[in-house]
């Protein structure tokens, strides 16, 4: 089981403590490889990718217009 | 083949131009702010990175001179995607697209070739002004010489313009603003949807029916075709089986469709973006009525964009825009539930 | 840069076979058009812009170029069609709006679009300039050195159009000559009435790509300037833009009455007309003899005569022949 987590320096805190969730490009429950990019993060006018670490299947715990900080995890893969 | 990916219209569509241009060095991408920054509206994120500055670029503030370009760029063998940034700007570039890109095919009988794409955005309901939001389906399915498409979720929004890539005519990919699934517009919940990794086409001049239904015939292109399936599931709660038609292209445009559908229902709800008279609405009322208006068990009704500029201020801008609940009304006129 | 005995008879070839084309144009156009010119009537209806007078700028410019560099030219596009070797078979049926024609008459006079050749024209003015700008960077993309020439008049410099691919093709660097002919009249329009510079090749300064201004009509001058700007783009060095200062016989369309031109304007012109300046250089300043001169003068007028006759011969289209061809 592998968290996908927010990159601790992805974005200047200083500037703009939070970003929401975007997009979440699969389903909950989904198969997903590894290194595909799950989902999307907006802080301010900027997007962010977030890619899977590992391949498995993708539970998620923040949905999209979640709020969400550096170091967030916005869900989890279940390696299969 | 069922996938897993449920990606944005944005996404879509640039995987369809990545894809093409991998297979076809041909083809190329050109237009205001699509390289680094990825197209305003997210229609080319990536591409640059992939492709090189070569095949993606940036052109300077010169739509009459870079639109023509393409044409003449086309014609010389190449397959360019062109984008004008908002439809509205059509303004400044319309020659290059409705009496070059359009006609030149028919001046030279079938002879030359103008294999261009020409992407642009369109759309409102985000308070961006009467310069900004326009839609304009109208302006350009009324001119003869392009193909003229319209997405409405980002499955079609990916073999669309595969199609259009593929295609030896010019056309006009109109994408709609809201349905990019942008992270500063938020599109509606049909908009994303699963879309296979691998290339597909879908071919012009054939609508998809959305929703099947049985009671009434409500047509739509684009951003409508939410608005018509949102009215739709409240319809039901009534007792109201709408059956909801997404053109997907308007030239060529599918009348078949329309047809088929008001024969079964007897009545039809068009809905539109664009400026009410003289448009789309019209042109499917009138197919349906220089056919067999027999057909129908009431007088049809449109959903549409008043004949105004867009107002700036919210309150009057969602006034004006087509929303399920301007629909249902105008569905419960032609099932003769209220007074028209 | 001095022609070769070659160019020299294929240039005047060139202009003499224009010329007699329009001489001949202006007669045909002009059948069943009077007494009572009626623009719609006669076997060449509409309208009609010739170009007597402008050759050199055709065979100046045209005698540099390749089957696959492109050129692209105006509402007065006869001369530059026929430099570029368009088939004047075809050219002229496609003018009578004869089946025939390169388009089976859907494109006429202003919309000569032949691909084996890289030719094509419009109507609208400034239209040259931006497919010609695409055509260079397809040459740059597919990786050859074929250049693209796109033809303006004095009246299109004023045209957003013309800027814009200006700058553009400076900016990307490509393999673009723009060549305006300044007859001096935009229609009824003298160019120091319209036009903020004296001179339009000064207008390339802003764009930072040079800009050559030949005077007087002189084939042998444009020859030397056409040939640089052409070698400089196949080298990659990118755009040219050329100022011929040019003159046309007839009035803008033919029909109009021309009451903006003084009197003896056009007398004047012939007593300068580059044909006959070319054919005296010829005679008198290389071996060419008068023999030589003689038969290609011959064989253009044949040519032309030919052309005529196979355009008159050919059938009509039909009516419903007008609605092939919209989409590929």
């Amino acid at each position: 089981m592998t968290d996908i987590r927010i990159p601790q320096d992805l974005w200047d805190v200083s500037d703009t403590p939070e970003g929401v969730v975007a997009n979440w490009l699969y389903r909950d429950g989904s198969e997903v490889p590894a290194r595909a990019t799950v989902a999307e993060i907006m802080v301010e006018k900027a997007t962010f990718e977030i890619d899977a670490p590992v391949a498995g299947r993708l539970t998620i715990s923040v949905p999209k217009d979640g709020v969400v900080r550096p170091g967030s995890v916005i869900g989890r893969i279940d390696a299969t | 083949m069922p996938s897993n990916r449920v990606l944005t219209g944005s996404r879509a569509m640039v995987e369809a131009i990545a894809h093409e241009m991998r297979a076809d060095p041909k083809v190329l991408v050109m237009g205001e702010d699509v390289g680094a920054y990825g197209g305003i509206f997210s229609s080319t994120t990536g591409l640059l990175d992939e492709f090189g500055e070569e095949r993606v670029r940036d052109t300077p503030i010169s739509e009459t001179a870079f639109i023509g370009a393409g044409v003449g760029a086309a014609m010389a063998g190449m397959r360019p995607i062109v984008e004008l940034m908002f439809v509205d700007f059509f303004g400044v570039c319309m020659d290059a697209i409705y009496n070059m890109a359009a006609k030149n095919t028919y001046f030279s009988a079938g002879h030359c070739k103008v294999p261009m794409v020409l992407m642009t955005a369109t759309g409102g309901g985000y308070d961006d002004g009467g310069q900004h939001s326009q839609t304009l389906h109208a302006t350009f399915a009324h001119l003869p010489g392009m193909k003229v498409v319209a997405p409405s979720n980002a499955y079609d929004a990916k073999g669309l313009m595969t199609s259009a890539i593929r295609d030896d005519s010019p056309v006009l990919y109109m994408f709609h603003k809201g349905l990019q699934g942008l992270a500063w517009m938020a599109a509606p919940e049909g908009a994303s949807a699963e879309v296979p990794e691998e290339s597909y086409t879908i071919p012009f001049g054939e609508a998809r029916v959305a929703r099947e239904g049985s009671d009434v015939t409500i047509v739509a292109i684009s951003m409508a075709v939410h608005h018509a399936l949102a009215a739709a599931e409240a319809l039901a709660k009534e007792g109201a089986d709408a059956e909801v038609i997404d053109l997907r292209s308007l030239v060529p445009l599918d009348r078949e469709a329309v047809l088929r559908s008001v024969a079964k229902t007897g009545r039809l709800v068009v809905v539109d973006e664009d400026y009410r008279s003289f448009g789309l609405t019209a042109e499917v009322i009138t197919s349906v009525v220089e056919t067999d208006p027999g057909l129908l068990k009431s007088a049809p009704r449109r959903v549409a964009f008043p004949d105004v500029p867009i107002p700036y201020a919210r309150p009057m801008e969602q006034f004006c825009l087509p929303d399920p609940g301007k629909i249902q009304a105008a569905v419960a006129q032609t099932l003769g539930k209220v007074p028209a | 840069m001095q022609p070769s005995k070659e160019q020299l008879l294929w240039m005047y070839a060139v202009m003499a076979k224009a010329r007699y084309y329009e001489d001949t144009m202006a007669q045909a156009y002009m059948e069943g058009k009077s007494p009572k010119f009626d623009i719609g009537a006669g076997p060449v209806p509409g309208e009609m812009h010739l170009a007597a007078g402008q050759e050199p700028c055709a065979a100046g410019v045209c005698v540099h170029l390749r089957r696959d560099d492109t050129v692209t030219a105006t509402h007065r596009p006869h001369h530059v069609a026929i430099a570029k070797g368009v088939d004047l078979n075809k050219m002229t049926a496609e003018i009578f709006g004869k089946r025939t024609g390169l388009a089976g008459g859907r494109g006429g006079h202003m919309h000569l679009f032949d691909p084996a050749t890289n030719f094509a024209c419009s109507g609208i003015i400034g239209e040259s300039a931006g497919p010609a700008t695409g055509a260079g960077l397809a040459a740059r993309l597919q990786g050859t050195d074929a250049v693209a020439v796109a033809y303006l008049g004095e009246g299109a410099a004023n045209q957003g159009a013309f800027h814009e691919a200006l700058n553009l093709a400076a900016l990307w660097q490509l393999p673009v000559i723009f060549v305006i002919e300044d007859n001096a009249w935009a229609i009824s329009v003298a160019k120091d009435k319209s036009t903020a510079v004296a001179d339009n090749s000064l207008r390339a300064k802003a764009y930072d790509i040079p800009g050559v201004h030949v005077a007087d009509n002189d084939t042998l001058e444009l020859f030397k300037v056409a040939g640089k700007a052409v070698k400089r783009a196949r080298a990659g060095g990118g755009p040219t833009l050329i100022e011929v200062e040019t003159y046309r016989y007839y009035g803008h369309f033919q029909g109009d009455p021309e009451v903006y031109r003084p009197k003896d304007e056009v007398s004047g012109l012939k007593a300068r007309d580059p044909i006959l300046r070319l054919r005296k250089h010829m005679l008198g300043k290389t071996d060419i003899r008068e023999a030589e001169v003689e038969q290609a003068l011959a064989k253009a007028r044949a040519e032309v005569d030919a052309a005529f006759e196979f355009a008159r011969k050919s059938a009509d289209p039909a009516p419903e022949d007008a609605l092939q061809h919209v989409f590929a």
